[in-house]
């Protein structure tokens, strides 16, 4: 047994020294830049100074940081509502095919998202084929890049995959005996399906809504394709610090305030998950 | 007062602030671009290996590339940046190219910091198509280490069927018509650097009390905004811009590519205009500063250089394009850059730390807040 956890151990090193080197090295990279300054060329010096975190009390980040959980937080709730319905027909009804149709959700993924969302935004351009349509409705909007709703699109467009798929798996783990023990206790489909089914598939949910929300709240390519002045995301504050502005150790220390606040949330979410689990 | 003793000032003015930010100019080692350079062995024009090319994207023609593969028997290994400073970053990092595309100002900084080869400028054979404005500029003295490559200004492109005439001031970003369609391009200087010229200060200003009045006065577009993007030709031909501030070369791509030049207007503004160039450098540490010596007169060939020309549609500071230039902007004599306008234009210059920190902020301000 000692000799098998021995083994495990040796295995998992390799592992752990990626992580360590790329993953904890980058944020203490990251974070030691926050407090450097730069050479003429705009290349990052470590020094200690905190600056950086001076400029990032003026109330425009928090402006805009605020607008990034927003828009995170819908499209995380819209990744949700959609990919539910999705993800369950594929479980529940997609019989052989359910591997097909599970490759026929992920492969569109596979294109890059930079070139996704600028086909999005082509599509909903003023005279873009979309707005063409639209404009024959008699109450349609007047545009759609440049909106919140685009963005909030945008961003629940390029994640979906990412709630999809757990929440697949969390409705193929689900016993089929639970849904029937609901039928047998009288229970409508739709009365069965609101209280046994989705309670017993939340976690995929919360898994998904993980997933979505990080990686939305720092994006920056929706908001830069299809949002205006009104719709930046603090991802795109902190790529124009880190490359137009040069200025990487403003570009860091923003991006430790975004991970402080990514991980705050993240654990209250988690949380707040298990309290409800536990009760 | 008449624009043109404003603008005069403005000059003399311009002129005495560059002194001032010159003499604080602690980035800028005095002579060190000579100096750096005499050390290293004078580069010969001849094949050393294949050419690795660093450029924006679709910046020259394809054909041309091809071309001076076959005629060499080189490989030419193209990579692209889409910015000054991604392209710095990747020099910076030890990546070795051996051609690559600074902007003026950027060839000013990166030979001060000594990251450019000197050029043997006897050996271009291509050298006399060359303006002669170019052959000591401002940021290049001697042309020790640059040769010029394509020249730009920034004005308004417009829909003249939506919006009709505009006034040809910097004002007419702040036109009735295009509330709501209206851009201006994602980059700090050029936003700045018109709303200051507008207020009548220096291009590159860098006093902070003018800097708060361009910025509350660019923030006045804001509502009117549609967006900060450097797309600009995409944002004309799809029609989400009918107002945008635009580069000249990106605005005679966006009339060829949509066939409908009526359509379309483009002015400088009397206020004035910024003016820029790209150059051809030769890093450091390139492997094959010889194929890259190659390259660089192989495109000043007047034939070649009128060929690129066609492509890609931005002026060249060189004699035997100018026929080409004047047919491809035929209906927009604005767009011709004249050696005066390279002469007295209003250039971006680099700035110390601590000013380009204070402008940095002030964008930040306009663009996000």
């Amino acid at each position: 047994m000692r000799r098998h956890s021995r083994l495990w151990a040796a295995l998992a090193l390799p592992a752990l020294a990626w992580l360590g080197v790329f993953f904890l090295g980058a944020i203490l990279l990251v974070l030691a830049l926050s407090f450097g300054t730069t050479d003429p060329l705009g290349n990052p010096v470590f020094a200690v100074d905190p600056s950086s975190y001076r400029t990032l009390m003026e109330p425009v980040y928090a402006r805009v940081l605020v607008r990034s959980l927003l828009y995170a937080g819908a499209a995380t709730a819209l990744c949700a509502v959609v990919a539910y319905p999705v993800a369950y027909s594929i479980a529940r009804y997609g019989g052989r095919f359910k591997n097909v149709l599970i490759a026929a959700v992920v492969v569109p993924f596979f294109a890059n998202y930079l070139v996704r969302m600028y086909g999005w935004s082509a599509l909903l351009a003023d005279e873009g084929p979309v707005m063409r349509v639209v404009g024959w409705l008699p109450f349609g909007p007047e545009r759609m890049v440049s909106t919140a709703a685009a963005v909030v699109g945008g961003l629940a467009y390029g994640f979906v995959v990412f709630m999809i798929l757990p929440v697949y798996a969390a409705l193929e783990r689900l016993d089929p005996a639970v849904i029937e023990a609901g039928r047998d206790l009288y229970g409508s489909r739709l009365a069965t399906f609101v209280t046994v089914t989705v309670p017993a598939t939340r976690h995929g949910v919360y898994a998904g809504a993980v997933l979505t929300f990080l990686p939305a709240t720092g994006d920056f390519v929706s908001a830069q394709f299809l949002g205006g002045p009104e719709q930046l995301m603090i991802g795109n504050l902190v790529q124009e610090k880190f490359f137009a502005g040069q200025d990487w150790p403003l570009g860091a220390a923003l991006t430790v305030l975004l991970m402080a606040v990514l991980v705050l949330c993240t654990v209250g979410y988690v949380r707040q998950g298990v309290r409800r689990e536990v009760s | 007062m008449s624009t043109v003793t404003r603008r005069a000032l403005l000059r003399a003015g311009t002129a005495g602030s560059l002194a001032a930010a010159g003499a604080g100019c602690a980035f800028l080692p005095h002579r060190a671009p000579a100096g750096a350079g005499a050390e290293r062995p004078v580069i010969r024009p001849e094949p050393d290996g294949d050419l690795h090319y660093f450029n924006w994207a679709d910046y020259i023609d394809p054909a041309l590339l091809k071309g001076f593969a076959k005629e060499y028997g080189v490989e030419v290994l193209e990579a692209n940046f889409d910015s000054m400073e991604a392209m710095i970053a990747k020099i910076t990092a030890g990546n070795r190219y051996d051609v690559v595309f600074p902007t003026a100002r950027w060839v000013q900084r990166l030979a001060a910091a000594g990251e450019l080869h000197p050029l043997p400028l006897e050996r271009f054979t291509g050298w006399g198509h060359i303006y002669e404005e170019f052959h000591d500029p401002w940021y290049d003295p001697g042309s020790a280490h640059s040769v010029p490559y394509q020249m730009y200004m920034t004005g308004i492109g417009w829909r003249k069927d939506k919006l009709g005439e505009l006034s040809g001031s910097w004002n007419d970003l702040w036109h009735e018509g295009a509330g709501g369609r209206t851009y201006l391009l994602d980059d700090r200087d050029e936003v700045l650097g018109a709303v200051a010229l507008l207020l009548g200060f220096d291009l590159n200003e860098t006093d902070p009390v003018r800097l708060e009045r361009v910025c509350a006065k660019a923030r006045t577009l804001r509502p009117r905004l549609r967006g900060f993007s450097s797309d600009d030709h995409t944002n004309m031909l799809n029609g989400n811009a009918w107002l945008h501030q635009m580069w000249s070369g990106d605005f005679l791509v966006a009339v060829r590519a949509s066939g409908d030049a009526g359509r379309f207007g483009f002015q400088t503004c009397r206020e004035g205009v910024p003016v820029n160039s790209d150059c051809f450098a030769i890093p450091r540490g390139a492997r094959h500063p010889g194929t890259a010596l190659l390259f660089i007169d192989y495109m000043l060939r007047p034939d070649n250089a009128v060929r690129n020309l066609r492509y890609i549609g931005y002026p060249q500071p060189h004699r035997a394009t100018e026929g080409a230039f004047r047919e491809i902007s035929a209906g927009f004599p604005q767009l011709r850059i004249s050696p005066a306008e390279l002469a007295f234009g209003h250039q971006y210059r680099n700035l110390p730390l601590a000013q380009t920190r204070l402008r940095d902020a002030v964008w930040t301000t306009v663009k996000a807040a």
